[in-house]
This record gives structure tokens, sequence and C-alpha cells, in this order.
């Protein structure tokens, strides 16, 4: 029993364990949210049928989570969660009165646009300064983009823009809407939650969980650990950043398979996290919504944003598009209106031109899509209502669409951008397949098996649920442990492979 | 309608087997399957020492306030309560003088043979110091004086294995006398080659300042600004021996071991692989020295009895300058705050420290960055607790070498662009903290930048270290400046010397003519006095 003996420093160890590490931030995939998370339910558990103790436990964690994750930031959260609970009540009483709340929520939409401009903008505007006027014109150190903060403030925006328009009515206490704003499991990637779907769970006074959600939960963890922790990292590591950078040769099929490489990486990687998230919480009792629904199988650009990061692309709807007029102002303010949510959308994930170019992509494509709509007769929003052969061809025009639209998100300036699409134009030759099967043959296999899984029909992912839930307790045990293991496994030959430390999410970066 | 079960609590159960799963998976000894090598997984790792590199290196922070109070409780005497039981004081030196050591100086050498050669572009010394004698200059009087000088040179990978110093120290002593490669740890916790030294070891335990976490808790507050420990039990041994890969670095004739023995231990010291002598070390918790005179080839180490923290030993001779080369892999010079203040002061009573060198920065530049002052405010810091521990030394700034990247659009090598930024942020900390500063970007300019030395093979193709041959040209650069403020001061001197000759001999003149002038009355007042003296004795008789 070696292996369960440990030094006299253990317990410093630990103790230094339980603080912040800006270089070890807390996600749900670290081995340290495993044992947090059983010390955690020990009082959840205990807890469960009174609901203000739970409920305050439950912020506790979470305000410790944020805590493990971005260190002294979770007291910006605090701040942004007691503006806007404040700004909220004040909102709904002058509704009550009959009066304008319009200053209201200028000034919340104010304070939290601030502080994202801040954390995101910051770097690049002192940068221009300094080339134009000279290195050290201002003297200004990097901001670190606290991790999850673009999440927060979304959400914190959303609850006062649903008050002011009546959609819900304030919470009553602090805490509750501490809760909805911290929850922990969705508290780094969302999905955003809406204050009117998850207020009633806060307040339930029973925690249910049935035994096909604990089933589904199970799944979804499972599945996202696969999808995020296995090829995402893998695929990223042996293939995508070493062909873009140019290390697997210059041909033309190199790149596109970068390309088509990524697209399956940032998906895997994004939607793997999130359905972690969402089974977590299952599995504590709460339903988040479904923040992906196999987007690559959309067949028109309009379906693919009601299928990608849904929860951002609603929220962008309901709060940006719908506040700027939406469609109620014409056909070309509505035209107008899709490109610059979409170009500040593309904004949102860094001030720069590749993301400019991505929004703007995304804005133009959506646009002209609703004008193929209007004059195409018989033209369909979505996949399911075209017939089989041309949902195939919209399927593959779509893909690609998106495709080369992550090149211009994923690539490091438009020169990268021009240097991949130059070598797929020029230098496309079929003969690279040999080197890429033989020299990149996990990569390959992996992409395959990522693409596949993706393909798989929903009635697929619900037997497998189906599945999962009736192995009961102890099966569901050995498929975590074992995939666990796996992960594992391969973090540590993705390490003495690539050097390459696992790291966090893409997109913890936005 | 019939009330289905409630499986909340299942959470916390199923959690639990996980963690119990999970942790069992680390009794799968490692197996091969398919030619891959499974490895064993052990959730419990980070609750572990950490070993070897595993662990990443930690950024330390400058905490002043730590150090002034650990340099104030120095001097403070214990307290004793009864005085008569106050016991023999504990020997900080354990001396073992063989053969003692003959004073032989060079003789000093003239302005024009210290001088750079003529043509030879100078990167001079920028001394921002404010006092009247500045302690750079008090540096340079001290090698004008040809006093022992030593110099710690501490750097990053960018002086590993003696690059650099040992073209310098070669250089000095050459000129103004001393022999041996200095300061050499015990061991240390990864393989490096040292071509001006021979060091084999066992048995010992390596630690690194830069990895804090993977350091007992006891020996944190123990480093050197060497950064490296080795702590060793009864076996432990380490011989270090002299080359001749440079003319100055055999024929020692002293050596220092330096050394901390919390509890009583015996240590066994050989010279030459001949002669050896047993020290019993009285247990404390200060640094000791063992002071070994004899003409030294190797000297060897070995623990016979108890635990020994070594740092490294020293092999010096003659009498002149001696540079020891700190040398510690990706530290920006932070890892100067995980020392010891307490031991760096111990250990400079006993080297004593005339100049310290910080050569730091090259792993903080990213391609295109400006701005600095973080790193200026770490570097003021920085030269403060080097200040406060070596306070008779003085402080020269390196400026950051020149370094060049790839670039991504046109994958050619371009300048980094943060080079002379950088340099303009570190000349900037050394200008406010009064210390001296030499620019090493300028200096490799001279030859052409990066490029050139790459194009010369006397850099690695990654445009960022420096090797051997490239090292000796920055060593040159460097001693040239080293020797500039040196001929200036001997030139002074001599001009000094010659006006005070000059002086005595237009004194000596001015006598000879007061002399001759007056030489005919004293001739005659002589005379007088004879005769007067005769005429009185007679007069007597």
């Amino acid at each position: 029993m070696e292996y369960l003996k440990f030094d006299n420093g253990v317990l410093e160890r630990v103790a230094s364990l339980l603080e912040y590490d800006a270089t070890a931030p807390l996600t749900l995939t670290t081995g340290f949210f495993l044992f947090a998370f059983l010390l955690f339910g020990v009082g959840y558990v205990a807890l469960r049928g009174r609901v203000n103790l739970r409920n305050a436990y439950v912020v506790l964690f979470s305000l410790y989570f944020y805590y493990k994750l971005s260190g002294v930031y979770v007291l910006l959260l605090l701040a942004v969660a007691l503006s806007d609970y404040l700004i909220g009540r004040c909102v709904a009483r002058r509704r009550e009165r009959g009066r304008g709340t319009r200053g209201w929520v200028a000034l919340s939409v104010t304070i939290n646009v601030a502080i994202l401009t801040y954390f995101k903008a910051t770097d690049f505007f002192v940068g221009v300064i300094n080339d134009l006027y000279g290195a050290g014109t201002l003297d200004w150190e990097s901001v670190v983009v606290p991790a999850g903060v673009s999440f927060f403030v979304f959400q914190s925006i959303a609850y006062v823009v649903d008050i002011s328009r009546g959609a819900i009515s304030p919470l009553g206490r602090f805490i509750d809407y501490l809760f909805l704003l911290s929850f922990f499991p969705k508290m780094f990637l969302g999905p955003l939650v809406r204050a009117k779907d998850f207020i009633p769970q806060i307040e339930a006074r029973d925690i249910v969980v049935t035994r096909e959600d604990f089933g589904r939960g199970v799944t979804l963890i499972v599945g996202g650990l696969v999808k995020y922790a296995i090829i995402a990292k893998a695929l990223g590591l042996l293939f995508v950043a070493p062909a873009f950078a140019g290390e697997l040769g210059d041909g033309g099929l190199v790149a596109l398979m970068a390309i088509y490489g990524f697209t399956l990486q940032i998906y895997c990687d994004f939607s793997g996290y999130s359905d972690i998230a969402v089974g977590v919480a299952l599995i504590m009792g709460f339903r988040l919504p479904d923040n992906f629904d196999s987007p690559y199988k959309s067949a028109t650009i309009t379906e693919f944003w009601r299928r990608w990061h849904i929860s951002l692309s609603s929220w962008l709807r309901d709060y940006l598009y719908i506040s700027l007029g939406g469609n109620r102002k014409g056909h070309l303010r509505t035209y107008l209106n899709l490109i610059l949510t979409m170009f500040l959308g593309g904004l949102w994930h860094g001030v720069g031109m590749t993301f400019i170019a991505w929004g703007l992509l995304h804005g133009v494509a959506l646009a002209l899509h609703k004008v193929w709509l209007e004059v195409v007769p018989g033209a369909k929003r979505f996949g399911s209502e075209m017939k089989p052969l041309w949902r195939a061809l919209a399927t593959t025009f779509t893909f690609n669409l998106v495709a080369f639209g992550w090149l211009l998100f994923t690539a490091d300036d438009m020169a990268q951008v021009a240097d991949m699409l130059g070598r797929i134009a020029e230098n496309f030759s079929f003969a690279e397949a040999h080197t890429l099967v033989t020299g990149s043959g996990v990569a390959m296999i992996l992409m395959v098996v990522g693409y596949a899984m993706h393909a798989l029909p929903r009635s697929f992912d619900l037997a497998v649920q189906r599945l999962v839930t009736r192995l009961g307790f102890v099966g569901e045990w050995l498929i975590v442990v074992v995939v666990i293991w796996m992960v594992m496994q391969c973090d540590m030959m993705l390490a003495a492979e690539s050097g390459g430390a696992a790291g966090l999410p893409m997109y913890a970066a936005f | 309608m019939m009330k289905r079960r409630n499986y909340t609590s299942r959470m916390l159960w199923f959690t639990a087997a996980v963690v119990v799963g999970t942790v069992g998976l680390g009794f799968i000894p490692p197996f091969e399957l398919q030619g891959m090598s499974i490895e064993s997984v052990d959730m419990l790792s980070s609750l572990r020492a950490a070993t070897g590199d595993d662990d990443a290196p930690v950024e330390y922070e400058a905490d002043l306030e730590r150090l002034e109070q650990e340099l104030a409780a120095m001097d403070v005497e214990p307290a004793v309560d009864v005085i008569d039981t106050l016991p023999e004081p504990i020997p900080v030196r354990y001396e073992w003088i063989v053969a003692e050591e003959p004073m032989v100086k060079c003789r000093v050498p003239l302005s024009e043979e210290v001088a750079p050669a003529e043509g030879m572009p100078v990167v001079p010394i920028e001394d921002f110091d404010t006092l009247e004698v500045t302690r750079y200059e008090r540096f340079i009087d001290k090698l004008a004086n040809m006093e022992d000088v030593r110099i710690a040179f501490m750097g990053d990978s960018f002086v590993e294995g003696d690059i650099l110093t040992s073209d310098l120290r070669h250089e000095l002593q050459t000129l103004l006398g001393g022999r041996g490669v200095g300061f050499v740890s015990c061991d240390i916790p990864f393989a490096t080659v040292r071509k001006s030294v021979k060091r084999t070891s066992s048995g010992w335990t390596a630690y690194s300042v830069m990895k804090p976490k993977g350091t007992p808790e006891v020996l944190r507050d123990k480093y050197f600004i060497s950064g490296y420990l080795a702590e060793g039990r009864s076996g432990a041994t380490t011989r270090w021996a002299s080359t001749d890969a440079f003319a100055t670095l055999d024929s020692c004739t002293r050596g220092r071991v330096l050394l901390y023995s919390r509890d009583s231990s015996r240590l066994l010291v050989e010279i030459n692989d001949t002669l050896s002598r047993e020290f019993e070390i009285a247990g404390d918790d200060q640094v000791r020295e063992i002071y070994v005179e004899a003409p030294i080839d190797a000297l060897r180490i070995k623990v016979l009895e108890g635990s020994v923290v070594c740092y490294g030993a020293s092999l010096e001779g003659g009498h002149g300058v001696t540079v020891d080369n700190f040398s510690v892999r990706s530290n920006n010079g932070h890892a100067i705050f995980g020392t010891g203040a307490t031991v760096n002061r111990q250990i400079d009573e006993m080297l004593g420290y005339d100049l310290v060198v910080l050569q730091y920065g090259l792993n903080i530049m990213q391609p295109g960055q400006r701005t600095f002052s973080r790193y200026r405010d770490q570097l003021r810091d920085m030269i403060a607790y080097a200040e406060r521990c070596f306070p008779d030394a003085a402080i020269l700034v390196l400026g950051v070498s020149d370094r060049w990247v790839k670039s991504e659009e046109s994958g050619l090598y371009e300048p980094i662009g943060s080079v002379d930024a950088l340099t303009s942020y570190q000349r900037a900390a050394a200008d406010s903290t009064h210390v001296a500063f030499w620019s090493t970007s300028d200096a490799m300019a001279t030859y052409g930048g990066m490029s050139r030395f790459v194009a010369n093979g006397w850099a690695a193709r990654d445009y960022t270290h420096i090797n051997f041959a490239g090292g000796r040209r920055v060593a040159e650069a460097l001693a040239c400046a080293l020797r500039s403020s040196l001929a200036a001061e001997l030139s002074s001197r001599e001009a000094e010397v010659r006006r005070i000759a000059e002086e005595a001999e237009r004194k000596a003149l001015e006598r000879q003519m007061l002399v001759d002038r007056n030489l005919g009355a004293a001739t005659i007042l002589l005379d007088k006095f004879t005769e007067d003296g005769a005429s009185q004795v007679n007069e007597m008789e």
C-alpha cells in the first residue's frame, strides 16, 4: 500500500491546493473538482429539503469555485450581481408606477459593457496609442480577462432587460440573484441561463432527480469528457496546431484537413465542456438549457445559429438584435441589424481584424439567407423542410462556409488566413493523403470518430441515455471510472508527445 | 400516481464511488498494450512531494519587508537565561591548512596594458550611482589596488554551463591574477555539462529554488543565490576537479565547501584523491565553511554520518579575481526573492563579494512587446534585495541580449522587436536604484547583432541562446568595458604618480639649488665654526 502513503508535507500541500493558483484554475474536469464535489455533496444532500440553507450553501460553494477559477475577481462577480440586483428592483418599481425604465436599463448596460470593454479592449487601445506615439507612452501591463466574465455579464444584462420588458418580476432576495449568476457548473463557459427558466428551480422546495435524469447526466458528463478531454485536446495538439504552424508541410490537403480538424476541435471542445456542465447540474437536480444541437448538420446558416452555442445566439437575438429593432423596421434595417449583431458578436471574441471578419462573414451570410428566403420561391429555412438531395447539398455548403469561417476565427492574423487559403488554392494534391494517414494517423482516426459521432441521429443519443440509465449505479460508475482513466492516459501521452499540458477550454479566452 | 423515487442523494454516493474508483486506478501497474506503454495514473499526485521537473516553476514576489526582518534578526544575539551555561561557540569555519599559500601578487599592470585594443569599440558601463565615490568606482579601485576581488555573475540559461563567464574569468585572471573556477554547486536536479569544471556526485537529493513546492519546507529559506541545494545522508559524495579548458583554471591553492548541517554530522574531505581528513560539524542553523589551503586539483567530500545540506564548493587560487557563475534556468531574476537573506549574507561574509552582476530578461520578452513596467519594478526589488544581501558589493545590471524570433508570415527570423524597449526599462531600473548598467544588446550590435552571431556559428539556431564562441565575444566586450574603466583609473593613478615624482624631483632640484647657492656661505660658516671650536678646545686645554 505504498501508493496510499504520504510524507509529512501532505497537509501543507492540501492547504496550498485550496488557495487560488493562477497556473491551475479550477474547472469541471480537474481532479480537484471531483474531490471538492464530493465534499460539497455531503452538505448539499443533507440540506436538500431546506431551500434557504441549501441555496446559501450552493452560493457559497459557487463563490469558492469562482475564487479558485479567477481569484480576486470573485469580488467583481459580487459587484455585478449587487448592482444589477438593485437596478432590477428600481426598474420594477418604475414599471409598477407606469414610468419609463430606459435610464436604469441604460445604466446597467453601461456598467456591464464598460466592464467587458475594459477587460477585452484596453490592451488593444493601449497598443494602438503606443504604436502611434512611441513605446511607453502609456505605461500599461496586459489586462488578464477573468474567466467567464462575459457569461455572467450577459446574464446580468438579460435579467435587467427582462424586468423592464415585464417578462419576469425581480427576485426578492439578493442571495437568489447571486445563485442565478454564480451557479458553479455553468460559471465558466455557460450555458447562459434565463432568469425565467432558472428562478423556479432555485425557489423549488424539493430537489427532484429522477433515475432518467441521473442517467442522462452521467451520459452527458462521459460524452463531454470524451469530446472535450480526448478528441478536442488530442486533435488540437497532434494535428491542428502543427498543421496551422506549417510544421506538417505546406500542402493544400494538409491545410484543408487542418481547417476541418479545427472545425471538429472547436465543436468538441466547447460542446464537450458545455455537456459536462449540463450533466453536473442535472445530477444535482438543475436543468440547464442545451447549448449545442449537432450544429454541423445545419442546412442553412440561419439553422446553424439555432444549433450552435444556442444560449449565446439566442441572447444575441433577444437582447442585441431585437433591441436594435430586429425585423420590425423594414427589410433593409433587418439586414443591417443582422450584420451589426454578428459584427458585435465577432468583436466580443476579441478586438482584431480576424474576429471582425468572422462576425461580418456570418452577418452577411445570415442577411443573404434572409434575402434568399424572400426572393427564391420554395426556399426553406431549415434542412428538415428540404428534399434529401437538396438538403445534402445545402448541408455540405453550409458546413464549408462555417469551417472556412472558423479559419478566420482561429487564425493569428489575416496573413495566416491568406497563407492557408493560398496553400489550398495553389498547392493542393491528393498525393498528400498518404503522408497524412501515415504521419498523422491517430489524428485522422480521431477526426473520423468525431465526425461520425456528430453525424449520429438524435435518436441514437437518446438510446444511449436510456441504455446508461438501465445499467444502474454500478454500470454508470464503471463507465465514468474507465473514461476518467482514459482521459488521464490521454493527458499523459499528449504531455509526452507534444509537451503541451491539457490547458483550459478554448472558449475560456472569451 | 405512484410517487417516483428521488435520486438526489445518488449524486453523493456516486461521486464517492467515483473518487474511490479513480484513486483505485493507481493500483493498476504500468503495462504494454499493442506496443503502447500504458502508465499508472495517480489522482493524488498533487498531494505528493513533487519530484524532478514535474512541477512548474514558481514566480516569486519580492518581499523586502521579510528581508529586512530576516537581516535584522541576524544581528540580534540569542537571549540566554543563565550566562554560565553559555555553550562553546560553534565554529563558523573549519580550517585545514596543508600548505600555506605564498603571498605572491601580480605586478600592477600599466594602463596601456589594460586599455582595450586600439579600434575596439567599447560599450561603456553606465554608472548611475550618486555617491561621491561610487560603488562601481570602489570596485575598480580594488582591481587597481590588486586586492582580491570576487564577482557573482547571476544569470539565466544564457550563461548556463559557464558560457560567457568562463571567458570573462579567464580574461580578468590573466590580466589581474587569481586562479580557479570559483563556486560550483554540489549537485543539481538535472544534467548539465560544464567544461570549466568536472563534477561527479552521487547520493544527493538536489532541489532547485525554481521549484519551492518540491523543496522540503525546512529548506525553503535556505537557498543561496546559486539556486540549488543538495541534501545528503551518509554515503552522499561529490568531487569537483579543475580542468585545463582555460589556462587559469588549474593549480588552485584554496578550496572551500559551503554547507549547512542542522544536526551534528561527520564529513570526509579529500584533496587530489590522496590526502583526506574528517570533520565533525556541530549541528546548527547557520551556514558553515570548510576551508582548505593546499595545492588542489580535485576536492571531494563525502558524508559519513548525519545529514548535510551542501551548497557547493569553490576552487580558487593565487591573489586576484574570482568569478562565480550562478545560472538558474528560466529564471527572470525573481528567484533571488526565494533565496534566504541570512544565507546570502553569511556566505557573503565568508567569500566577500565585490561585484554582483544581474543578467536576466531573456525569457520575459514577447514579440512586439514594448512596455515592461512591471518587470522594471521587479528588477528594482531584485537590485534592492541583492544590495541588502551583499552590502559591500557594487551591482551591475546587464541589459537583455539580442533575440530574434521566427515570423509567422515569412517564416524567417526577425528581431523580436522588444529588445530596445526592455533594455531601456532595465536601464531605468538601474538609474533609479543608482547602480551600474551595461547594454548587452549594444555590445552584440558591435559584432553585427544576433543574425551575425548565428551566421558565424556563435549562437544557436533559435536566435536566442549564444554558445561558447558567442559567449567569448560578449565576455570580450564586457571585459573591454571593465578594462576601460580600470585603464582610466590606472592612468589617473599613473598621472598622479608622475605628478608626485615630478614634484619630488622639482623639490629635490630646488633643494639642490638652495644648497648650491648657500654652499659658499655655509662653507665659510662651517670653517668659522671649526676654527672657533678648535680655538675653544685649545683654550680649555
